[in-house]
């Protein structure tokens, strides 16, 4: 009698499991082990804003398709292309720029963008650039149109 | 029903309900509509009722009538004519648009006596105003309130203060390259801004009164979404200078700051409780932004609980508690258009408050109105009534408000 039970709970047991693993997990709650060691910016002195400057762009811009900071296959390829021609010359300096469309909620804006900018310093640092010699901004849309009006981060050269 | 099918609508339920699909819940916010509560609730008080008196002086025929149109248009009080009973009396002088007002109760009690020399008259009834419906009922005015917003109208995004009416508009930053998310001390006396002068968004204070600025925060990356504590002295702000994103509560008398929240997402919008020990944020981990709650370490080094605030969409920014606490507002997502909401703390149902495009909620000093954006045009609306009006126009696309806590 208790198989027969067991029996019978077990396709209601396998959908609520199924629907379990589909669920996002808040941040806090995630095992920390599991993350990447991340890097804090060093000081900001010497570098020069985007809109204080005429600056060029490291690499072609970083379109985001989805709302969110994930990088794609190819965002790695970008950012291995320029890891590899930064390593020519250790001094070299970038700054990672995030920006959003004018529809997002301005505050949400900033975050995303400058988180995107952070997902990609992250993957810079990773690929064997200088944490002390990269630095982010995230404008969001506060300079939409006359900015960036898109999902993108630029990663500007630093003189 | 057997127990296999009992258990899968239990567990579609749960499936349901972890989605928490807009859809569904919209059909449940039906059974528990805030605002016929609210307003059964309202028509069973009776409002204080008050005759304005004479006013001696030079001003004072004037003084009288203005002040007068000022307690209507508060609509906290039956103003009563001459000879009608009374729970309160105000009366007093004004010469020269200088004014002392008196507040009496029922049986001649003194409840207070102030005089009011700002330069013009309209602004010292405004303050008698004020002071007369915070004696009264607790709850502070609107007159004397402002509220701050960011306007495009110059070319740059620039910071503006005006009154709740719409009026006396000002700007109040001219920074080079802009400044944008502005937030009002509780008295009205400082306005903590993102400064965008250096080329990188810092976190800057404006005083007022004497007009000179401090800088908060420089610290490499992004700082953002300041809001000042219901005390004055902290200072919750996003700053990213560790390699994350996270909310930072800033001590404004040591310029020492502690990050109270633990996030690998995109948090923005930190916004205090009135009891000041806690903060909702909203924080988006990759699948949208959703609310959160934070309790602030009251000492060094103490622990918090962090949790996330369910509202039953996906999409949620820009929180802002109401001036009881007993409400939370904020921007979502509904049929693709932004949203003004009011939920209940920590439960019940929501409130639709606008939709077609309103965003970015900030609650009146007394929770009666909220002002937001839509299409940038700047609105106040009427939580009792629904009614809403646009305050502001000619100012280019408005962003967001703050009104004064």
């Amino acid at each position: 009698m208790m198989n027969a039970a067991i029996r019978s709970c077990l396709p209601a047991l396998s959908l609520l499991l199924a629907s379990c693993s589909s669920m996002s997990m808040p941040s806090f709650l995630r095992s920390p082990a599991s993350e990447a060691v991340v890097f804090a910016l060093g000081p900001r002195e010497g570098y020069t804003s985007p809109l204080n400057g005429s600056l060029k762009p490291a690499c072609p811009a970083l379109v985001f398709d989805r709302a969110d900071f994930k990088l794609t296959e190819t965002h790695q390829q970008t950012l291995h292309s320029l890891a590899q021609e930064m390593s020519k010359n250790k001094k070299a300096r970038l700054l990672v720029a995030g920006y959003a469309p004018p529809n997002l909620p301005q505050d949400h804006a900033r975050s995303i963008s400058e988180r995107r900018a952070l997902a990609v310093r992250q993957r810079l640092i990773e690929l064997g650039l200088e944490a002390a010699n990269i630095q982010t901004v995230g404008f969001g849309n506060d300079f939409s149109p006359t900015g960036p009006s898109s999902d993108v981060v630029v990663v500007y050269r630093q003189n | 029903m057997n127990v296999r099918t009992l258990l899968l609508v239990l567990t579609l339920a749960i499936c349901h309900g972890t989605r928490t699909e807009a859809g569904v819940l919209d059909s449940l916010r039906g059974w528990v509509g805030l605002g016929g509560k609210n307003r059964t609730e309202e028509a069973k008080k009776t409002m204080p009722r008050i005759r304005v008196g004479a006013f001696t002086g030079g001003t004072g025929s004037s003084a009288q009538q203005t002040l007068r149109k000022e307690l209507l248009d508060s609509r906290e009080f039956f103003v009563a004519s001459a000879e009608e009973k009374v729970d309160y009396t105000v009366e007093g002088t004004s010469v020269g648009g200088r004014v002392t007002g008196r507040l009496r109760d029922t049986k001649g009690k003194e409840l207070f006596q102030r005089s009011y020399a700002a330069p013009g008259l309209d602004e010292n009834l405004k303050a008698l105003t004020d002071d007369v419906i915070y004696t009264i009922t607790g709850r502070p005015g609107l007159a004397t309130s402002r509220i701050v917003f960011v306007s495009d109208v110059t070319g740059k995004r620039q910071i503006y203060v005006c009154d709740s009416e719409g009026g006396e508009v000002h700007q109040v930053t001219h920074d080079k390259n802009g400044a944008v998310a502005p937030s009002l001390s509780p008295d009205s006396s400082m306005i903590a801004f993102t400064s965008y002068r250096s080329g990188f968004p810092i976190i800057r204070l404006l005083d007022l009164n004497v007009g000179w600025e401090r800088g908060v925060t420089d610290t490499p990356g992004s700082s953002f979404g300041s809001a000042f504590s219901p005390d004055g002295t902290h200072l919750a702000a996003v700053m990213s200078f560790i390699g994350n994103p996270e909310i930072f509560v800033s001590d404004l008398n040591t310029n020492t700051a502690a990050c109270v929240s633990d996030s690998v997402g995109a948090p923005s919008s930190p916004s205090w409780h009135p009891n000041g020990r806690e903060l909702v944020f909203s924080s988006d981990d990759g699948d949208g932004p959703k609310l959160y709650i934070v309790e602030v370490p009251q000492k060094e080094g103490g622990s918090s609980r962090l949790f996330r605030w369910r509202t039953g969409y996906h999409f949620c920014t820009d929180p802002e508690w109401s001036p009881d606490g007993h409400h939370i507002a904020f921007t979502t997502r509904t049929n693709g258009e932004w949203t003004v909401a009011v939920k209940p703390y920590p439960n019940g149902g929501v409130r639709v408050v606008q939709t077609g495009g309103a965003e970015h909620p900030s609650w009146s000093p007394n929770g009666h109105f909220i002002t937001y954006v839509q299409h940038g045009e700047l609105f106040v609306h009427d939580l009792r009534s629904g009614n809403r009006r646009a305050i502001v126009r000619g100012y280019g696309r408005i962003t967001e408000p703050r009104w004064m806590r």
